[in-house]
């Protein structure tokens, strides 16, 4: 049986105002080394505040998030930074690279700020750009690449920390259906390859039937989980 | 991150050159406007001082103050061997100097009489590159020179004769008809109104001080400073004697300096508020461009302060960059008007004169201005960029992320 790698325990957030909304409504949820879940549901149904808790990036009002034996809602600023840095991977949905750095560089950023040697970071870099299909773009800009490459790149870079897992915020609503089809099958690749855990938010039907695991949220809860 | 910091700021190249374009031209005003000012009383002072009184001049005590013939001193008595031997001292000069009513049969002025001996005289008072008309001359003759704006009040020209009155050493009168030899143009305006040189023993004979002096001005060795000079003098200074330093005789003119120099602050203290501005501008348009990215390098692991410090870094490889090459550029600028000052005209000129200035504007060369105005618009930078620094402290990833 695998390992969990997330333990959600009655996670809430609300946001305050003349009426508090609960973005996210007491949700209990494990996920397990190896999964290819998504989050799916209707804009608005708290899937991306989910993925923020999930990843740190804001804080709930109540409950718990434990990775690793963790509990990120417990850890200062600075901490969550470091271990966002060395457990959480990242794809945004407008790719977000940095524009000054070319796709190896990116790559190769987030291991920088890991301290780690120039060789393995080169190296490492150069193949996972090899891995998402980018052999021969190392040097090239994002300006230069096209929507499905730079969405490579990023999940590239999602990689490069070696996480615990990659957390991807509507990853292929930018792109059209060839590169779609292609980020999915990289993606599908790594984790069948190399057990890496995804979990997803979106609502694009192509993402969902190549998930192994569909939750859908609705108003800020589990409606369901298959 | 140095990389990084260097390929950001060539990322929106129009900020950047704003950012080096307004950093160097303050560094190039505020040095220009500095270089003016110290320049021209850097110019005077050289010319009152090292031209014509000296960095240091010894008298009997009290004479400075009172200007009395009475508190002359003997120059039997004076050690001024040991003196010209003292590190840094070129030479004691002699002097006798005290006033007399200068008349011809058309008018009179009150006048500075000063008796020297002209081959031993500071370089201003020389006279052989001063006189514009005739001649010096000769020592011991009954001979004087008459500064140009004197000799052109009394209307007085060479070969006429001059009467003066006067009273001399422990009361005695003095007096004495002298032709004048030569016309000579005094640099220091102010001298130039007023200054009658005639031979040294001419003078202590008129004044009826023979082998007294009023003033040994100690000529310094070039580049020699005068403060280590005094300490070294002051031992060999008999109790009835004082050692005084050109601040010291000079206090009004320090004192002008100072206000001149304050008021040339507030001029620059505007110019560095309005370039504060620019940069400022410059780094809230950088932060508020750059608002998403910040969001997403704190996203993926980047810490605050490392981003903060990228984030300086890039101010600073800009206002730099900009004071390099301002404090480079006004260099040349700063030579030219050292040598070639601008010669003021009209209501200026007349305006400048009138406080016995010399109406001509000349730079200074010195490069503590441009290192210090370089250093102060880099300080500006350092300031302006704390406020990158504190939106990157305060951000928060998932609202900067949907900016």
């Amino acid at each position: 049986m695998s390992k969990p790698v997330i333990e959600i325990k009655n996670l809430e957030k609300v946001y305050e105002g003349a009426v508090p909304v609960h973005a996210v409504n007491g949700i209990n949820l494990t996920i397990t080394e190896g999964e290819f879940t998504a989050l799916k549901g209707p804009s608005g149904c708290g899937k991306t505040t989910f993925l923020n808790l999930l990843g740190g990036l804001d804080k709930p009002t109540s409950g718990s998030i434990e990775i690793g034996g963790v509990d990120i809602t417990t850890l200062s600023e600075n901490q969550l930074i470091d271990f966002r840095l060395r457990n959480i991977g990242f794809v945004f949905q407008a790719y977000n690279l940095i524009p000054v750095l070319s796709a190896q560089e990116n790559v190769s950023f987030i291991m920088l700020l890991q301290d780690r040697p120039k060789e393995e970071r080169e190296a490492r870099a150069k193949q996972l750009l090899e891995s998402v299909g980018l052999k021969g773009k190392e040097g090239q800009r994002p300006v230069q690449l096209s929507g499905g490459q730079q969405q490579r790149v990023a999940v590239a870079r999602a990689l490069a920390s070696k996480p615990q897992f990659v957390l991807a915020d509507e990853p292929t609503a930018n792109l059209d259906s060839t590169s779609t089809a292609n980020l999915l099958d990289i993606m599908e690749k790594l984790n069948k390859e190399e057990g890496m855990t995804f979990v997803f938010a979106t609502h694009d039907d192509r993402v969902i039937k190549k998930a192994r695991r569909i939750i859908s949220i609705e108003d800020g809860k589990v409606l369901s989980d298959e | 991150m140095l990389k990084l910091a260097w390929r950001n700021i060539w990322r929106n190249k129009g900020r950047s050159i704003i950012t080096i374009a307004a950093t160097m031209f303050c560094v190039i005003f505020a040095v220009v406007l500095r270089s003016f000012q110290v320049g021209v009383w850097e110019h005077m002072v050289d010319d009152i001082v090292a031209n014509n009184f000296g960095y240091l001049q010894i008298h009997q005590k009290g004479f400075w103050g009172e200007q009395s013939l009475g508190l002359s001193m003997d120059e039997a008595t004076l050690p001024m061997d040991q003196w010209a031997e003292v590190d840094g001292v070129r030479s004691v000069v002699r002097r006798l100097e005290s006033f007399s009513l200068v008349s011809t049969e058309q008018s009179n002025r009150g006048s500075l009489v000063l008796g020297i001996e002209p081959e031993k005289e500071l370089p201003g008072l020389q006279l052989q590159d001063q006189i514009i008309e005739g001649q010096v001359f000769a020592p011991g003759s009954d001979q004087v020179v008459v500064s140009e704006g004197l000799a052109e009040f009394l209307k007085v020209s060479v070969g006429d004769s001059l009467m003066f009155l006067s009273q001399g050493y422990r009361g005695a009168s003095a007096y004495g008809q002298f032709m004048v030899s030569g016309i000579a143009k005094i640099s220091n305006p102010e001298l130039n109104k007023q200054l009658v040189l005639m031979p040294l023993q001419t003078a202590q004979w008129m004044y009826n001080g023979m082998g007294l002096l009023t003033t040994a001005v100690v000529d310094l060795e070039p580049g020699a400073d005068h403060k280590e000079v005094k300490a070294q003098l002051l031992p060999l200074m008999g109790e009835e004697l004082e050692l005084l330093e050109w601040e010291e005789l000079f206090p009004e003119l320090i004192q002008t300096i100072e206000a001149d120099m304050a008021g040339g602050q507030i001029f620059i203290t505007i110019l560095y508020f309005i370039i504060s501005f620019v940069l400022l501008g410059t780094v809230i348009m950088m932060v508020s461009e750059r608002e998403r990215e910040f969001g997403i390098l704190v996203s993926i692991g980047m810490r605050k302060t490392k981003l903060a410090f990228v984030t300086v870094l890039e101010n600073l490889m800009l206002t730099l960059g900009g004071a390099f090459v301002g404090m480079a550029l006004v260099k040349p600028v700063q030579f030219y008007f050292k040598y070639n000052p601008i010669d003021l005209s009209g209501q200026m000129k007349e305006a400048i004169e009138q406080f016995d200035f010399e109406p001509k504007l000349y730079t200074t060369t010195s490069f503590i201005i441009n290192l210090n105005h370089g250093a102060i618009v880099f300080v500006i930078g350092v300031l302006v960029s704390l406020y990158a620094v504190w939106k990157i402290m305060k951000l928060e990833p998932v609202k900067s992320m949907r900016a």
